[in-house]
């Protein structure tokens, strides 16, 4: 249980971590390789946001920028581990069924 | 690395997601029945790991900025098969709950970053392996990112929103994260050597391996 409960205070460190890099990201302009292959061949514009995500781009409406990216990262690190966690019990070598 | 709806045209994404279902079904049989219930919470730290270390964007002076996908890394720490479901399953809340890669393109990015880039980094670091963990986990990372970026930048060129340059792309998007890689390289090999000696317990070379 120990082992369990230090990786649990290592992601919820990461995802504390999530705003400052969110910030220093936003600095010097948040550019991937995707992005400049889109500018450089012209189209930055057909990309179309499919709308229906729950919390767009790691933000919650009507929170502030760094309250929304931490909450994003909680929820989706939870989401993540619970339906991992699932997968690995679905594949497990005990599974009753 | 995660393409937006609109930038892949339509009979690629399908072509790609239909390879991704194809590899991740077999992936999923070879580990069904085989994964120790001890295993089940490691697979979901990893995942869960991953997902956060994802939303850490690394600033870069010159304008660009990176994270970590960790494809290389849950191969590492979960073999190859395994390693692709994490992955997957992150893309996919990623996709679904943050809107972040589309929804089309998703069979596009899980390709890329759940299977290329989780098995040729995972190829690299056995081939490597014996010459020392740690440079081979350095190497699965970088080369491995960068062979998903190469996909994407296939995928990309074939389409009609990147006017089929894909010279271009794959230039850019290969270019780009062989330098950007060396992060995901370091990043592997760091977090692997600090797990090998804090958990020896949780590393493959100690455990039963579930057969490539």
């Amino acid at each position: 249980m120990d082992g369990w409960r230090r990786a649990l205070a290592a992601l919820l460190v990461l995802a504390a971590l999530a705003p400052v890099f969110g910030w220093a990201a936003g600095q010097v302009g948040y550019a991937e390789p995707l992005e400049n292959a889109a500018e450089a061949t012209g189209a930055t514009d057909d990309a179309t946001a499919s709308g229906t995500a729950p919390l767009p781009d790691y933000g919650v409406p009507g929170l502030g920028s760094a309250t929304g990216t931490f909450v994003s990262a909680v929820v989706g690190t939870a989401l993540t581990l619970l339906i991992a966690v699932g997968l690995g019990r679905l594949l497990g070598t005990d599974d009753p069924s | 690395m995660h393409i937006p709806d609109g930038y892949v045209d339509l009979p690629i994404a399908l072509l790609c997601g239909a390879l991704a279902v194809a590899v991740l079904a077999v992936a999923a049989r070879r580990v069904d029945g085989e994964v120790p219930d001890a295993r089940a919470p490691l697979l979901g730290v990893v995942a869960a790991g991953i997902f956060a270390a994802q939303m850490l964007n690394w600033p870069i002076p010159g304008g660009t900025s990176a994270h970590f996908v960790g494809g290389a890394f849950a191969a590492i720490m979960l073999g190859p098969h395994l390693g692709a479901l994490a992955v997957a399953t992150v893309v996919v809340i990623q996709a679904l709950v943050f809107g972040d890669g589309g929804l089309v393109a998703l069979g596009a990015n899980v390709f890329n970053m759940a299977v290329i880039e989780v098995y040729v980094g995972y190829g690299v670091y056995r081939l490597l392996a014996p010459s020392g963990e740690f440079r081979a986990a350095f190497a699965a990372g970088w080369l491995g990112i960068t062979a998903g970026a190469l996909t994407a930048g296939v995928q990309l060129g074939l389409s009609s929103a990147f006017e089929y340059q894909l010279v271009t792309t794959l230039a850019i998007m290969g270019v780009g994260h062989l330098l950007l890689g060396l992060v995901e390289g370091a990043i592997t090999a760091v977090v692997y050597r600090y797990l090998a000696r804090a958990r020896p317990d949780l590393c493959p070379t100690a455990t039963q391996e579930v057969s490539a």
